[in-house]
């Protein structure tokens, strides 16, 4: 494939996963999209041939990086600024979904009241489909930090799921 | 859905999860398959976490897309950035064939004309390749190259791209060498130190010159051109990227412009002991790049040399040697240079030190010139500890930990295992780690030793719960109870320079950048004594010119390092520190009277104001220095004042080597970053001036400054400046 293939079609692949993944950090979508187009210019700027065998892991591994640089900038020039990030971050607004149903709609709703890192192993894990490993390397912590993060996510979603419904019930 | 856990308690075992979304294999996946079949409550468990994975993974799918327009503009833009990529790549070019040399090419054509067309295992083509003879010339070779772009295996999708790749076969075709494009020979390196098995996917080109340049033999020389390779990639850009999506940081230094001695009779700054900025062009200039101004503060440039300046002999800390000659870039002008020497410690002297390394063990950590440098000079360090000295190891990253408790230098054994045993991995949380430190060499506290808290990062250390200011008060609050940091940097890409600086200096500690295991041993061996024991702290100095003598004047460098002239008696002012041993250089440019001052507005001369001719002024003193300092557990500052006098200005051939050294990197640090006042002085008279002022240079630096001219001298040629 020549570079330009290599490009065009990881864009058409990993667009809205990584416009999906950046907002969970940068908190909108704007910002999120930036980071998307900063990482794809990164990623004209390397070596395809030798990149594309872990093409994927990269791509978020930087995507990451230009939304975190986002985040920064606004902790730097914001009066209020740890604050003022959480408070973007921790509410992602209305995700642009296409929901297969109604109960996946509800626990994705539940996703966004994880903690950060987990909100993101969670999309990288079922939006994305990263391995743990290809996580690992995203988020550079270890396989085993994975693991258990994603463990306790699924926990607490099982709990929050299991105590919404009997509510409803 | 109905996810209730009805195994009753919550199960903490992660591998239910790993399990549930097929991440458990082979042995791992045996065992609990066997647990899993003699427990129903495990099973239902992993049932349950099954059926949310599922309504997790089928239920989500992103739609948010780029806007056509902003598609198409995004691919535009890279599709730039690969065009300047092959242009910026034509430097390299050179160095790789100078590399691989003239023979190595012949038989590279011969090699590529045994391979087209075959469809062999690529390691039996290469070990054919060793012993066929270089049997055809040139024309054959370059004509199979000047092919390749129209043969590629997979015809272009869309037009557009097949437009796109035309400027890259331009570009090659314009370049005089033997036509194998170095990309493809780079990729082709590369491809095999990072995944050996990858080869099928190469052009026979590449294949070719993986042959030649990968022979077993070269292996080490490949590792570095490759290293190499990527580092100037990175370091392309750094300087070329907007500096918003760079995160190598570096804040804007405006040099120091000409004032004029009878409106700004007092120039008052802080010193600075920070090396940092030295090693960073250096790396620049190793990758033939030219170093963003940013980069270069020329006080930095000039204080990574040691200068042999007398050692103090009354009861103040340090000496203070002045001396005045003629500009090397202005014989019009006059240089004067302002040179400290902190009182050396010996050994036995000094008191214990108490030092608590705090490392960044993030991932981005995991880098041959980030933790594995880190770990060889600290090694190194830890051969020259005393007995009495202690260190504890902080680690930081996803959590922060202990990972040596305070240990005495006479157990080096333990010390170097904690070292060797360090591993990157996680994300950083600075803030936790640095609190961790500050307790951790509080408890160690020694009344006279030196405390102090030794952050080794690779600049990325605030992410998530912290700020800077919050890390800056903190890192105030902890100098005031005598713990001070150091900042070691290591790497690039990442480096946040002004922030690494910034903190250093709140902490009453300096900034060091560590590229090499030389520099490691340099700053943690060679200058420990210097590096991490203060003899004074808060060191101002406020120069006083006499407006009969001196017309105007412009201070080298010390930008970010300016105070105003209240401050120097406001003893609530944080300014440098002096290590012991330290040599600190200032130089000032002078105008003497009679000359234009260059910036200086003309005004009418006032009615009214009378110049005042006193003694003092008519004397034949040029300027006077007055230093303030503190003792480094004192809140008092004590006030040294020294006169310049001077009747006749020594021409710059009759100056100290030391002084003609410190000029001679003034004028480097000044042309380098494309100063007007560098004047019309060369790459090669620089050189000749250093080379004249070598001295007996311990440690070779001076001689490697030689060299970082050379290197500057190419790039000025080569029409990159």
């Amino acid at each position: 494939m020549t570079p330009e293939q290599i490009i065009t079609e990881a864009l058409d692949s990993y667009e809205s996963l990584l416009i999906s993944y950046a907002r969970e950090i940068t908190g909108e979508l704007e910002s999120a999209k930036d980071a998307v187009q900063e990482t794809f210019l990164r990623l004209s700027s390397q070596n395809l041939n030798v990149l594309q065998p872990r093409l994927r892991p990269w791509l978020f591994v930087v995507c990451r990086n230009c939304a975190l640089d986002h985040v920064r900038k606004i902790v730097k020039f914001s009066a209020d600024p740890i604050e003022d990030h959480e408070r973007a971050s921790d509410d992602p607004g209305p995700d642009e979904r296409a929901m297969v149903s109604e109960d996946g709609k509800r626990i994705w709703d539940l996703v966004a009241g994880l903690p950060l890192q987990q909100r993101e192993i969670v999309k990288l894990k079922f939006e994305a489909g990263l391995s743990y490993k290809e996580m690992a390397e995203t988020l550079k912590t270890s396989v085993s930090t994975i693991g258990v993060q994603l463990h306790e996510a699924m926990q607490t979603l099982r709990a929050r799921w299991t105590c919404e419904t009997t509510e409803v019930a | 859905m109905d996810l209730r856990n009805h195994g009753g308690s919550m199960n903490q075992d992660p591998r239910i999860t790993a399990y549930a979304t097929g991440e458990l294999e082979g042995r791992e996946r045996e065992v609990f398959e066997s647990e899993l079949a003699a427990s129903d409550s495990l099973h239902r468990e992993v049932e349950s976490m099954s059926g949310l994975a599922k309504q997790l993974a089928s239920a989500a799918k992103p739609t948010d897309r780029f806007t056509e327009d902003e598609r198409s503009r995004l691919l535009a833009k890279c599709a730039a950035t690969r065009r300047s990529r092959t242009l910026a790549k034509n430097s390299l070019k050179v160095v790789l064939w100078t590399t691989v040399g003239v023979a190595a090419c012949l038989i590279i054509f011969a090699g590529l004309v045994g391979i087209i067309g075959q469809n062999s295992s690529p390691f039996m083509m290469a070990n054919r390749m060793a012993v066929e003879p270089p049997a055809e010339g040139l024309p054959r070779a370059a004509a199979s190259h000047a092919a390749a772009p129209q043969t590629a295996r997979e015809p272009s999708k869309t037009a557009p791209q097949a437009s796109q790749s035309l400027p890259e076969v331009e570009v090659r075709a314009a370049v005089p060498v033997p036509d194998v494009s170095d990309m493809v020979a780079l990729q082709a390196q590369t491809e095999r130190i990072v995944m050996p098995k990858a080869a099928p996917a190469m052009k026979p080109q590449a294949l070719a010159l993986r042959r030649q340049v990968a022979a077993p033999q070269d292996e080490e020389a490949l590792m570095e051109l490759q290293a190499r390779h990527s580092r100037v990639a990175e370091l392309e850009q750094i300087v070329s990227t907007p500096s918003e999506f760079n995160t190598e940081a570096y804040a804007a230094v405006r040099e120091n412009e000409f004032v004029t001695a009878k409106d700004n009779p007092l120039s008052t700054f802080s010193i600075d002991v920070d090396t940092a900025s030295y090693s960073n062009v250096r790396r620049f200039l190793d990758d033939e790049i030219r170093p963003p101004a940013g980069a270069i503060r020329t006080e930095e440039l000039i204080n990574y040399f040691r200068y042999n300046y007398p050692q103090p002999t009354g009861d103040d800390p340090f000496s203070v040697n002045l001396e005045v000659s003629r500009a090397p870039w202005n014989p019009e002008r006059e240089l004067v240079r302002i040179g400290l020497k902190g009182r050396e410690l010996p050994a036995e002297e000094r008191g214990p030190a108490n030092l608590v390394f705090l490392i960044d063990v993030s991932g981005s950590m995991d880098e041959p010139n980030k933790l594995p440098l880190l770990q060889r000079s600290l090694s190194a360090l830890v051969e020259n500890l005393s007995d009495e000295d202690r260190v504890a190891i902080v680690t930081y990253a996803g959590s922060s930990g202990l990972v040596l408790a305070p240990t005495e230098g006479a157990k080096k054994r333990e010390i170097l295992e904690a070292i060797s045993n360090l591993r990157a991995g996680g994300s950083t949380h600075g803030s936790e780690g640095i609190r961790l430190a500050y307790e951790t060499a509080r408890e160690q506290f020694h009344e006279d030793g030196n405390n102090r808290v030794i952050l080794c990062t690779d600049g990325d250390f605030n992410v998530g719960v912290t700020n800077e200011s919050e890390l800056q008060k903190l890192i105030e609050k902890e100098r005031e109870s005598g713990v001070f940091l150091s900042v070691l940097g290591f790497g690039t890409g990442n480096l946040n320079d002004s922030t690494m600086e910034l903190l250093a200096n709140k902490g009453n500690g300096n900034y060091a950048y560590i590229d090499s295991i030389s520099e490691g041993r340099k700053v943690l061996v060679e200058q420990m004594g210097s590096t991490l024991f203060t003899i004074a702290k808060d060191v101002k100095i406020q120069v006083e010119f006499n407006p009969a003598r001196v017309a105007g004047y412009r201070l080298i460098g010390y930008e970010n390092r300016l105070l105003a002239k209240e401050d120097f008696n406001d003893d609530k002012k944080d300014a440098g520190e002096i290590g012991a041993g330290h040599t600190v250089t200032a130089l000032y440019e002078i105008i003497p009277v009679g000359q234009a001052v260059p910036g200086s507005p003309s005004v009418d001369p006032l009615k009214y104001q009378r110049p005042e001719e006193d003694s003092a002024s008519a004397s034949n003193e040029l300027l006077t220095v007055k230093l303030r300092y503190k003792a480094p557990d004192g809140d008092k500052s004590k006030l040294i004042e020294i006169p310049l006098e001077a009747d006749e200005i020594p021409a710059f051939d009759a100056a100290s080597e030391d002084f003609r050294f410190a000029s001679a990197v003034a004028a480097f640090g000044m042309k380098l970053r494309g100063s007007p006042d560098a004047g019309k002085i060369t790459w090669s008279q620089i050189q000749d001036i250093a080379r004249g002022a070598l001295g007996n240079d311990p440690g070779s630096y001076r001689a490697e400054f030689l060299t970082l001219i050379e290197k500057a001298k190419t790039l000025g040629s080569n029409g990159i400046e």
